[in-house]
């Protein structure tokens, strides 16, 4: 209805309503996914939590590439930190409250995302891809080094989460996990919203498209997207945290260069820039590797490769970004 | 004729399992990615055992159910694993290559009401974790034990061992040093290299500026393993006289006709030859070998997954088909049978397989064609792991 | 002293094997400017076809690194026509998510026609064996791919550099607009490049075989290394990429030897030093 409109005086109030319906819709969308795949497959928990896992660090590799334009291949060194957090918390600390375990999560992602921020930030393009590639090496290194914290390649077993509030147990059926991750997820998409459209936002997206000009504004680039990747390192985290807690084990893959890789896929795939787009390429990569993994496990990397050519031909803009210019171009022509 | 027609009244007083029922097993394992050919291994042991000895148990049939799972990733093992159990209703699960894959499972065992048949995944602790594991392949504190009696007997009095720097390699290393310091001889140097090492030359140099008569090397198969033979004899190691030892991960068969010439010789310890001579074994190769299309990819993951199947087929015979995992584990317990590898059994206390340990060499065959040719026995060899880490 | 000359010439040696196999992509990533990921595939494709030339139809040595220069850039004229040319000028992570979909496309084919066995290539009785270099002995096919690898470097630098053709690519790659104007096809330049580029590849693969053997997984496992050399290089500079690859090559054969429990942390510890110091790679040009 409100595109109908078009009085000068309301366009400033038409966006900000505008903004805030689409943020309802967007939380709309994720929970009415969430109960249809709650309902539709109550069988397979397991795989949705491990999506919102990974949702939860596309969300965050988003957030760096995304908004600030950081191009980086090795994003997965700060879920895997909040994982091993959380993880090494609950292991040698005892501290198996899941809430606390989310806050270590927290913590450890945002510690890693400031020593990667540091460095990633020295250089730009290529230059910036391959220092993140040495990062996540060097995390990964030094995870298996440390194996009398880790667990090293055998992985960090061991990990009991308390019920959740005492009395929802992490069981064989996921239920309490997958409520707990979704809760997770729908919190910080609204903080995430709120934080895109705040003046640190606006300024990340400034510096993305001209770093020159913010800086004569007198604004310090580098300052502004250190804390970013703080903030994008503390969302990782959550996800490596909720990822420890329902599988109750932490591996090395967690800190992986692969693990990175894939998730620079499906943000790619959905389409950067846009907190949806991050959502709809996890949720739709994710869903189609397991389906073409279990209807074939033999040959399906090939498949996986034929999706992501015809993205790149079809959709170049990911499948969330031609989506909403399509429907909006629609709408464009009916008005 | 007697005992059928008795237990066929039996079943029908007893009912319960008149009706034929469909048993699912949950296999995991890497069916594609880099370890796709360990992968194809375990279908093809399963293919060839379900071959041999039909698809029915009892009244029940028994299907399997594969779960891909391309690299050591313990989240997704548990995930599957879940599925597997919540969704597909397996009463068994089976596979697994990589040991954390395996440790992630263990904690949802006993909910689950599910037995965990190991039929790869080789470090001693995975059968501490649940008392509902059982494991049909080695463990690589079993397998590297053994070389060291070798190395001393052939002569060798310092050693240097060299293994990647991951839970097998460290494995590999600690029971090598504890064989070979018991039998008297030194490890003059440990060296961990990490996994991802191509150029295997400086190490070569180490070896040599190490003194050591002999060099004990751990790696996982594939291209590294090739990088490192080759590397060993194009430094002249090989010409300097210094022995190579090994578990037999290095020369598993299906990488045999890459390694040529260069793996002539070498000396390992393995539970499982393809050419183990032994009617068992004919019998297997043949169903197996047509199961997994080219018989020169045929290495031993396909034992292991044969031989869980077996005990497996025993499970479910002993539960009758119903879901009792406690029941069936304590129903394989000493279980002994003869495998395409020789005897084994399953020791009732760790639930580990006891089996021969076989010496083996490298050996050009009359058609030109490498093999592990078993030139000692070490009979019925348990799993000094497990000592090791208690 | 000997020590110190035997990790040098085990250094040397195995940089410019790294040298041969990445040079290519230093022509598709600095010259074209594409991020192509798929570089090793194409490696990977010509080390199969050698390999079946000489396994299989029993042909000599030479014959066969022809065979799988040529029949890679075969394989690759297409690939380019269809998919690269949607890519050019496009930005840099739709270019990371077309060329890592063709790599898992080469790996799934590689896979089903080779299986996932190893497959090496034969070598020449006079390739084969160790050369004495009377303090100790190497091999002498490293040999072979050190002057391979000098002979690369070169006749590319010479291309680029001294012909009219090299005049034509490198103002296409400063210009594209105004040398198209200025009567340069350069959509012909850019597949002569391309073209150049996988088939130096496939020479790599073939070369490199002897220490990264050839299986369905190539592509992905030495994807990062064939990345970093090029960046520390950097990208499109020939005596830059030849410098990164000794260099590298010496730290990472000295943190073999010296401590192989560090191996990797020396490593990327130097990349990480080096790209912090000359954030446009060893002779990076500016943009």
């Amino acid at each position: 209805m409100t595109l109908i409109m078009n009085n000068e005086t309301v366009i400033a109030k038409t966006r900000q309503s505008r903004t805030i319906g689409r943020d309802l819709t967007g939380i709309g969308a994720i929970l009415a996914v969430a109960v249809v795949g709650y309902f539709l497959f109550p069988d397979n928990l397991a795989l949705l939590t491990r999506i919102i896992a990974i949702a939860l660090l596309v969300l965050s590799l988003d957030l760096v590439t995304g908004y600030c334009g950081v191009a980086t291949l090795g994003h997965a060194a700060l879920f895997g930190s909040g994982a091993y957090a959380a993880g090494i918390a609950a292991a040698h600390y005892g501290i198996t409250s899941p809430l606390l375990m989310t806050l270590a999560g927290i913590l450890g992602g945002a510690i890693a995302g400031l020593i990667c921020g540091v460095i990633i930030l020295r250089a730009h393009g290529l230059p910036q891809l391959v220092l993140s590639i040495s990062l996540i090496y060097l995390f990964h290194e030094f995870a298996n080094k440390a194996s009398s914290w880790t667990g090293g390649s055998d992985g960090l077993s061991g990990i009991s989460p308390d019920p959740l509030f005492g009395t929802y147990e992490f069981d064989l059926w996921g239920q309490t996990a997958y409520i707990f991750g979704v809760f997770l997820l729908l919190s910080v998409f609204v903080l995430l919203r709120v934080l895109v459209r705040s003046p640190f936002g606006m300024l990340c997206r400034g510096i993305k498209e001209d770093p020159l000009r913010i800086m004569a504004m007198g604004a310090s680039p580098k300052i502004t997207l250190i804390k970013m990747y703080v903030i994008s390192g503390a969302v990782a985290g959550v996800g490596g945290a909720l990822n420890a807690i329902s599988t109750q084990v932490v591996g090395l893959d967690s800190l992986s260069f692969t693990q990175s890789a894939e998730a620079l896929v499906m943000l790619v795939l959905g389409g950067t820039g846009s907190l949806f787009g991050a959502l709809m390429g996890t949720l739709v990569f994710m869903l189609f590797e397991d389906y073409v993994s279990a209807a074939n496990p033999f040959h399906w990397l090939t498949m996986v490769g034929v999706l992501l050519i015809a993205v790149v031909l079809f959709a170049p803009k990911g499948l969330y970004g031609t989506a909403a210019g399509f429907i909006a171009r629609r709408l464009e022509k009916r008005t | 004729m007697k005992r059928a027609i008795i237990a066929a009244f039996a079943a029908i007083i007893l009912g319960s399992g008149a009706y034929a029922d469909t048993i699912k097993i949950g296999v995991v394992g890497p069916f594609s990615g880099p370890f796709a050919l360990q992968g194809k291994n375990f279908k093809a042991g399963i293919d060839a055992y379900m071959a041999m000895h039909g698809t029915t148990v009892g009244d029940d049939t028994v299907k399997i159910i594969y779960r891909d799972l391309p690299a050591a990733d313990p989240a997704q093992s548990k995930a599957l694993a879940q599925e597997l159990v919540v969704k597909e209703k397996v009463q068994y699960l089976a596979g697994f290559y990589f040991t954390p894959d395996a440790m992630a499972v263990t904690p949802i065992l006993k909910q689950a009401d599910v037995p965990l048949i190991v039929m790869n995944a080789a470090t001693s602790a995975i059968v501490t974790k649940s008392p509902l594991v059982v494991r049909t392949s080695f463990t690589t504190w079993q397998t590297s034990t053994p070389i060291a009696k070798v190395a001393h007997d052939a002569g060798v009095a310092k050693v240097i061992s060299i293994v990647s720097d991951y839970g097998p390699g460290i494995d590999a290393e600690n029971a090598f040093k504890a064989g070979f310091e018991k039998e008297g001889g030194a490890v003059v140097e440990a060296i961990r290299m990490p996994l991802s090492t191509n150029d295997f030359s400086p190490i070569m140099q180490r070896i040599k500026d190490s003194g050591a008569q002999g060099v004990f090397a751990f790696l996982p198969s594939g291209p590294t393993t090739l990088g490192f033979v080759k590397a060993y004899n194009e430094n002249g190691l090989k010409a300097a006289g210094i022995k190579f030892f090994a578990p037999g991960d290095l020369t598993q068969e299906s990488d045999l006709p890459a390694l040529g010439d260069a793996a002539l010789g070498i000396q390992t310890t393995f539970h499982y030859a393809v050419s183990h001579d032994s009617p068992e074994n004919k019998a297997f190769v043949e169903a197996a070998s047509k199961a997994i299309g080219n018989p020169a990819e045929l290495s031993f993951p396909s034992v292991g997954a044969f031989d869980g199947m077996n005990v497996i087929y025993k499970m479910i015979e002993a539960t009758g088909g119903e879901q009792d995992a406690q029941k069936a584990v304590d129903a394989v317990k000493g279980l002994s049978w003869i495998s395409p590898r020789g005897p084994v059994s399953i020791d009732p206390e760790s639930r580990h397989i006891t089996q021969n340990i076989y010496l083996r060499e490298v050996t050009k065959a009359d058609d030109g064609s490498y093999y592990n040719k078993e030139i000692q026995t070490f009979e019925k060899q348990g799993d000094p792991g497990l000592a090791a880490i208690k | 002293m000997q020590t110190v000359f035997s990790i040098a010439i085990d250094a040397f040696a195995y940089g410019m094997v790294l040298f041969v196999i990445s040079i290519g992509l230093s022509v598709t990533m600095g010259l074209m400017r594409v991020v192509n990921l798929a570089h090793g595939a194409f490696a990977m494709i010509g080390g199969y076809i050698a390999s079946y030339a000489a396994q299989h139809l029993g042909l000599g040595y030479a014959v066969a690194v022809l065979l799988a220069v040529v029949g890679t850039v075969i394989i690759a004229i297409p690939i380019e026509r269809l998919l690269y040319r949607r890519i050019y000028g496009a930005p840099e992570l739709t270019q990371v998510l077309m060329t890592i979909g063709i790599t898992f496309c080469i790996i799934g084919i590689a896979n089903y026609v080779f299986g996932p066995t190893l497959k090496t290539i034969p070598l020449p009785p006079a390739l084969q064996g160790s050369a004495d270099l009377g303090f100790r002995s190497i091999a002498v096919h490293r040999l072979f791919a050190i002057v391979c690898g000098l002979a690369v470097a070169g006749g590319l630098w010479y291309a680029i550099e001294k012909t009219a053709f090299g005049v034509k690519l490198r103002a296409s790659v400063d210009n594209a607009s105004m040398a198209a104007a200025l009567g340069v096809r350069t959509e012909i330049i850019y597949a002569i490049s391309f073209a150049v580029a996988v088939g130096l590849a496939a020479f790599g693969g073939v070369l490199g075989a002897e220490l990264l053997p050839v299986e369905p997984y190539y592509a992905l496992r030495y994807m990062v290394t064939f990345l970093v050399v090029v960046s520390v290089g950097g990208a499109g500079s020939i005596p830059g990429a030849l410098l990164a690859c000794l260099v590298l090559g010496g730290i990472d054969t000295t943190g073999r030897y010296l401590m192989p429990e560090f191996g990797e942390f020396f490593f990327y510890l130097a990349v990480i030093a080096i790209i912090c110091v000359f954030p446009r790679g060893l002779a990076g040009r500016a943009r």
